[in-house]
């Protein structure tokens, strides 16, 4: 009996050795695996980086100065930036919108619809670059005479044409009217002696028809542009020109 | 007789049978367990090398990922840290006459028509040398460097013997940016020229060549630089050109160039004569942008007390012989401001005159124009520097008159520039450096100028490009002073050849504050529509800087300002009618 339990509690020590054995090799195992994951992951660590390497350089070289330089002259013509566009600091900031002094000039007013503008700029037509002829919005309300030579501006008509224009806009939009003048502010203004403004202001007022709004609104638009072209002086053409000289000013 | 036998034949018979029975049954029992037992080794052994594998053994070829990721040779970068140089694997084109076996053709085409195929892929490749190397049968690089692209389009080609094998090469992004400051590496992996011979063992180090060594050089800079460059000398039909943008306050280099440059990228080809650096090697007498430092020697050692003072200026200076003239005449009498505005060598040189060659040349010594340039660069070039007479070399007279108005004296730009730097930074000369500086660790340097002849100076300065000779770099906003110089090259007729000139233009900005200088110079400009068809760096070297000016400020964190500039009220009742020549 004793012999028996002694040998089954070998046995069972035997066993528990055995198991303990299994169970150091399986750990064993286990880490071994891990650390070749991670040597996997760090090669592919490796060879992301080296790609990374390799893109980066051909980006750098593909933008560099040299190339840079050649794409500034063809495509964009960048400058570098002159004194007006820095603001030294919040003093600087702050003088912009200091309040007008006895004989200080108007301070200079953007985004305004001036009348006094449309009466005196005539905008050329216009014209397609590839077939050098006037371009239109709507093409078969242009007879070839107008096509021809730079649209002729009636200075009442197209001053008409705009508030139409601008009206339209703001209807479909249903938002605040943009400063649109109606006719009797515009009577009021005419006689308002303080209306005169100065020609520095004028100029800047040139920006002032919004053409973004109409051309979120392109259906409008078009309407309003055939409306001017059936009465036969022709606006169109003034719409993009401004936005030109816009762009040229800015 | 017969029956005995037979039975005996038959009993032996019968044992042997027994035997061979349990013999083979024997000999069956051992093979099995030989068998066994080798299985039970190479079993045993499969599992010990299992378990050997499991725990002990590394896994093969293991690196680290900081050793797998560590560039063959460190990588240069700019002072933003933008690459400059780095270790790039790429593909070179390499023709194995064997790929097809070593019996018969190397090449599925002919040669002619391959080389046809090439010169498509590679416009620049030359034809007749392609053919040749194909034709010779000898394995070689018919190409060291090739794109991606460009290795698929030859892989199309369907050639056995045109392999891409993947090397690791020197490679510039910026292409011949910075070439002079940077240099090349050759074909063996040895760098040549600039900083790639400089810092070949801390590039090659192991230990260091993970960290990426940082320049000075500001690489957008460089390319304003070299771009204006490029194009003043191309406007003015000039020889070469050279440039060199220095801060003022730690001695950096902020951009270096000599043109024309080479092409890093090409190791094969980058050894000529384009190598040769301008601003660090090449010595030229730099004409009057000497001469402000040699009124502020005069100013400094208190020989000049008084600008409003007037020196004769209506007839050349006779001395020994030899006639120091003006371009042309100025009027009866000139004070230092208008000598300057109009860079009369006549009053200069009385100014020299009366400060004394043994003053002049301690001030020439102090600002570094009697030894080699203090820079990291290989090429450095000595000054040609006046002997002077006896044995502590005393300059004549005349000697001390020429080198006021920078001739008889030839340094590098670089020399000028550093100058330059240490009359309006406060009159602390430093060395000129090309790797990246602390503004707070800057070297100490050795004051040369008082604090006030450097103010002074300062003003000065910006009275020439105001009022005077450097209008033409006048860059709104920048307030910029500076000085023009055009010397007559050696040779020709009376030591002096009149036609061929150096054309420089010596410039610091913010007059207000100074920041950086920047030399500009042309060698032999011609007169072109361009430049008014006039020779002299106010027409020539004097736009480039008043274009480059504008470009680098903004970059550099200078802010064009019309409200500001050094005040110079003091000085323009000074100044007559502020025409220039």
């Amino acid at each position: 009996m004793i012999a028996s339990a002694n040998r089954l509690r070998s046995a069972g020590w035997l066993v528990l050795l055995g198991l303990c054995v299994a169970l150091v090799l399986v750990l064993a195992f286990r880490v071994n695996a891990l650390r070749s994951q991670i040597h996997r992951a760090e090669a592919r660590i490796v060879a992301l980086k080296q790609d990374k390497l390799y893109l980066e350089t051909e980006f750098e070289t593909r933008a560099n100065q040299q190339q840079l330089k050649v794409w500034n002259d063809v495509e964009f013509g960048y400058a570098a930036p002159n004194s007006s566009q820095y603001l030294e600091g919040e003093r600087e900031l702050a003088s912009l919108s200091m309040p007008a002094t006895a004989n200080a000039p108007e301070p200079i007013r953007v985004a305004s619809v001036d009348n006094a503008v449309l009466a005196t700029a005539a905008f050329p037509a216009m014209v397609s670059p590839l077939s050098g002829k006037a371009m239109a919005s709507d093409s078969e309300v242009l007879d070839s005479e107008a096509q021809m030579r730079p649209a002729q501006i009636n200075h009442a008509e197209a001053v008409v044409t705009l508030k139409d224009r601008l009206g339209t806009v703001v209807e479909v939009a249903s938002r605040k009217p943009v400063r649109a003048e109606t006719v009797s502010e515009k009577e009021r203004a005419q006689k308002a002696p303080l209306a005169k403004r100065p020609e520095k202001k004028v100029a800047k007022a040139a920006d002032a028809p919004k053409p973004d709004k109409a051309k979120a609104k392109p259906k409008a638009t078009v309407v309003a542009d055939k409306s001017a072209a059936k009465k036969g002086k022709t606006t169109v053409g003034s719409r993009p020109a401004a936005r030109k000289e816009a762009k040229a000013a800015g | 007789m017969n029956a005995l036998t037979a039975s005996a034949a038959i009993a032996s018979g019968r044992v042997r049978l027994a035997n061979v029975r349990q013999r083979s049954l024997v000999e069956a029992k051992v093979r099995v367990l030989v068998v066994a037992f080798l299985f039970l080794l190479t079993g045993a052994a499969a599992l010990t090398r299992i378990v050997q594998l499991g725990l002990f053994e590394e896994p093969p070829e293991r690196r680290s990922l900081a050793e797998a990721l560590l560039p063959p040779r460190g990588e240069i970068t700019d002072r933003n840290g933008f690459p400059l140089a780095r270790a790039f694997p790429v593909y070179a084109l390499w023709y194995n006459p064997k790929a097809l076996g070593a019996a018969g053709s190397s090449l599925v085409k002919s040669p002619e028509e391959v080389a046809k195929a090439l010169l498509q892929i590679f416009p620049d490749a030359d034809y007749t040398d392609l053919v040749k190397r194909m034709k010779s049968g000898k394995a070689s690089y018919l190409r060291r460097r090739v794109m991606p692209e460009e290795a698929n389009r030859i892989f199309a080609l369907g050639e056995p013997a045109l392999e891409f094998p993947r090397e690791n090469q020197r490679y510039y992004p910026q292409g011949s940016l910075g070439a002079h400051v940077l240099g090349y590496v050759d074909s063996e992996g040895f760098g040549h020229v600039g900083m790639e011979q400089v810092l070949e063992k801390q590039l090659l180090d192991p230990a260091q060549r993970g960290r990426p060594v940082e320049l000075s050089i500001d690489m957008r800079v460089q390319g304003a630089l070299e771009d204006e460059l490029g194009r003043g000398m191309l406007e003015t039909e000039a020889k070469g050109a050279a440039g060199v943008i220095l801060d003022v306050d730690t001695g950096e280099v902020v951009a270096l160039a000599s043109l024309p440059s080479f092409n890093p990228n090409r190791s094969d080809m980058a050894y000529n004569d384009l190598v040769f650096n301008k601003v660090t090697n090449q010595v030229y007498e730099l004409g009057s942008t000497f001469k402000p430092l040699s009124i502020a020697a005069a100013i400094d050692a208190g020989v000049v007390t008084d600008l409003a003072v007037r020196y004769p200026s209506d007839r050349p200076l006779e001395i020994g012989g030899f006639q120091i003239r003006d371009s042309h005449s100025f009027g009866a009498s000139l004070n230092v401001p208008e000598a300057l505005i109009h860079s009369s060598n006549i009053v200069t040189a009385q100014v020299a005159d009366k400060l004394g060659g043994a003053r002049l040349k301690s001030t020439m010594a102090a600002l570094g124009m009697n030894e080699r340039p203090y820079i990291e660069l290989p090429a450095r070039g000595f000054p040609l520097w006046p002997r002077g007479n006896g044995k502590a070399g005393e300059w004549p007279r005349i000697t001390t008159m020429t080198v006021s108005y920078g001739h008889g004296i030839a340094v590098t730009p670089l020399h000028l520039a550093a100058a330059y730097a240490t009359m309006v930074n406060g009159g602390v000369w430093r060395p000129a450096t090309l790797y990246k500086v602390d503004p707070a660790k800057a070297a100490e340097g050795r004051r040369v100028f008082k604090a006030s002849t450097s103010a002074r100076m300062r003003q000065l300065l910006r009275m020439i490009v105001v009022d005077g000779t450097g209008r033409s770099a006048n860059a709104p906003g920048f307030r910029v002073g500076g000085k023009t110089g055009s010397a007559e090259k050696p040779g020709g007729k009376g030591g002096y050849n009149r036609t061929s000139l150096v054309a420089t233009f010596a410039a610091a900005f913010p007059m207000d504050k100074p920041r950086y200088v920047v030399i500009v110079m042309l060698d032999e400009p011609k007169g072109t529509a361009a430049s008014s068809f006039q020779r002299t760096a106010a027409f020539n070297a004097g736009p480039v800087v008043g274009r480059v000016i504008p470009r680098i400020g903004p970059l550099l964190g200078i802010v064009p300002d019309d409200s500001r500039d050094i005040d110079i009220s003091d000085l323009s009742p000074l100044v007559g009618n502020g025409e220039g020549e």
